[in-house]
């Protein structure tokens, strides 16, 4: 129980002081003399706090009003509030728990009974924490299990085709983005954001039917037969003739669902020119259309044995014309929409997205059983993209790390200036990143962040950097990054680079 | 004159606080801040200047430090002055004012006196 915090609002610095008195020894606790103060203290640091403590008449705003505040921002849920109150006429209590108070005691209080409904509550919001955060990481850990098997098995496919995996990736995030422009646009195709996330995890799955294509035709480089043309085509219903030789049980999954439409339908086209079963319209099933637009870009867009690789422009042109088959029109105008995303995502490495977007689900779906505050998840969206904003503006070189992507991220002004990759994964065995800073460099600064913590996470230093083989002085600025737990572990560190001025 | 002869003479419930706070070294600890508390003052000043919320939340407040203290006498004053407020009865209000400032002196005079003692024995 130690390290708690406890928030006491109370006017009146005696009835603080004595509050103070039965519970400092177990407790940190900090004071708020109105519930404007209350209210400002919260507004910042809500987390921090276990219980708050909380009086009703006060200057400014009174206990209602703190309380109030608390509900609307859905604070309750995440720190306890007991209102302690010498204005015990029933009214005022059934109207403090009507707006959420955890409990309430009436003055003149019994220290001993104060300490044990402190501490009970403090239990009680603990475990149900601790149960919210193992559900949490379960999903997180399931569905990571899940991704990594599908992205397994897609991949066998993709190497055997001697590709390096990235078509399925691409697929995948065009798929994404695809569907969240669909969904803007109509109504038409009730799409809710996990059956978005399903159809792009599944489009991962498209072409696992090509794993029964001798590799003589798969790997052709000239132009096709027609027989090799027709063998080549069956890789559709062989991808569906796999899913269905799943159990029964298993094919009542709705992803095992949705990969089939994909895998079965994702070569058939709108007009209803296509195969295998030459379906027209939206027969089809919306995965399998959007699936389908995704892998003839992407196709486009890359180099392959048979073909260069054509522009973003030329392959959207290309698709708009017809020349790869029809396409639901609704879908097109989604490709032109969103253009410049689906161009990025080419060039993109997502090594944080994922991590993130997997959080965001595990959330999400905690959300549904109102398990966990969407302010929270909101909160983090709001973060991370102003850090992404404020990063990308500025025009320092700005660089961050995480030990458990082991992967440098720089700012474009930083990646342009030193001239690295925006993400440099494994920097220590990067060869560009070596040239950069000299080994006894690297083991200073390596030194300095070792001795960090998380009181004192911050290293000022000079470093020089060879940039194209020429000498520039920065002064770095260091902060390490730590978990919020008990016992805080180091996660990485973000820095800035200041060019210091040559005479 | 030790705390339970103090409690006499100001008209209090000595066997409630201690049967509450348990030590009688945190019950000295807080009768002596209660020398310090500016509540009784913010109430004498908004009575003056005729602010009647500041005087009803100075009243409530001073009624609060009363019942943990156990203060019986200067409770009861402030709890009917309380009332008052709430009611909005400003010609009530000023009648009870002069018993609380009685009772109010009363309860300081027996802690300056308690005061005095201690501070006296302790040299």
């Amino acid at each position: 129980m130690i390290n708690k915090k406890i928030l006491i609002v109370d006017d009146s610095e005696f009835n603080r002081a004595l509050l103070v008195e039965i519970l400092e020894n177990q407790y940190i606790v900090e004071e708020a003399s109105d519930g404007k103060e209350a209210i400002e203290i919260l507004r910042q640091r809500s987390a921090e706090f276990s219980i708050v403590l909380l009086d009703i008449v006060m200057p400014r705003a009174n206990g209602f009003s703190v309380l109030a505040y608390m509900g609307k921002y859905r604070m309750l849920e995440g720190t306890a509030v007991i209102m302690i109150s010498s204005d015990d006429s029933g009214e005022n209590m059934k109207k403090a728990y009507e707006m959420g108070a955890f409990d309430y005691i009436s003055r003149p209080f019994d220290p001993t009974v104060v300490h044990h409904r402190v501490s009970n509550t403090m239990l009680l919001y603990d475990k149900q924490n601790k149960l919210e955060d193992l559900v949490i990481e379960q999903i997180y850990e399931q569905q990571k299990n899940n991704k990594l098997m599908i992205s397994i098995l897609s991949h066998i496919v993709e190497f055997r085709n001697g590709e390096s995996g990235r078509h399925v990736t691409n697929v995948e995030s065009i798929t994404e983005l695809l569907l969240k422009q669909l969904v803007k646009m109509t109504k038409r195709y009730s799409l809710s954001s996990s059956d978005i996330s399903l159809i792009s995890t599944a489009s991962a799955l498209h072409d696992i039917g090509k794993i029964s294509i001798p590799d003589e035709i798969l790997n052709k480089p000239g132009k096709l037969t027609v027989q090799e043309f027709e063998i080549m085509k069956s890789h559709t219903l062989a991808g569906a003739q796999m899913l269905l030789s799943l159990s029964e049980e298993e094919q009542k999954n709705k992803l095992v669902k949705t990969a089939y439409e994909i895998c079965r339908w994702h070569h058939e086209r709108y007009d209803g020119q296509g195969y295998p079963d030459a379906l027209a319209g939206d027969a089809i099933p919306i995965s399998a259309q959007v699936v389908s637009i995704a892998d003839v870009y992407d196709a486009l867009t890359s180099e392959r044995c048979y073909k260069r690789a054509y522009s973003h422009e030329q392959a959207v042109h290309m698709i708009i014309k017809g020349e790869c088959g029809s396409f639901n029109p609704l879908l097109l105008d989604c490709l032109v929409q969103i253009g410049d995303a689906i161009a990025k995502v080419q060039s993109s490495v997502a090594v944080y997205e994922d991590e993130f977007q997997m959080i965001q689900d595990a959330r999400e779906k905690l959300n549904q059983y109102h398990l966990t505050s969407p302010l929270s998840a909101d909160l983090f969206t709001f973060e991370q993209q102003k850090n992404g904003f404020y990063t990308e503006i500025s025009r320092d070189i700005l660089f961050s790390y995480n030990n458990n992507t082991e992967t440098l991220t720089l700012n474009s002004r930083g990646a342009e200036k030193i001239g690295l990759d925006k993400n440099v994964i494994s920097p220590k065995s990067d060869p560009i990143f070596s040239k950069l800073l000299e080994e006894p460099d690297i083991h200073r600064i390596v030194c300095k962040l070792a001795k960090t913590s998380h009181n004192h996470p911050d290293v000022n230093t000079d470093i020089r950097l060879f940039i194209n083989d020429k000498e520039v002085n920065f002064h770095c600025v260091i902060k390490t990054i730590w978990t919020s737990e008990n016992k805080p572990k180091q996660i990485g560190f973000a820095g800035i680079l200041l060019e210091v001025n040559r005479e | 004159m030790d705390l339970k002869e103090c409690y006499q003479c100001l008209g209090g419930d000595f066997e409630d606080v201690l049967s509450r706070l348990r030590s009688e070294k945190i019950i000295k600890k807080f009768i002596l801040k209660f020398l310090d508390d500016a509540s009784f003052f913010m109430l004498r000043e908004s009575i003056t200047n005729q602010n009647k919320e500041e005087a009803f939340r100075a009243a409530h407040t001073l009624k609060g430090v009363c019942q943990n203290l156990s203060f019986t006498l200067l409770y009861h004053s402030a709890e009917q002055m309380t009332e008052a407020l709430r009611e909005g009865d400003c010609e009530k209000a000023s009648e009870i004012f002069s018993v609380v400032s009685h009772d109010y002196d009363k309860t300081v005079n027996a802690i300056k006196k308690y005061k005095n003692y201690v501070e006296t024995e302790n040299i």
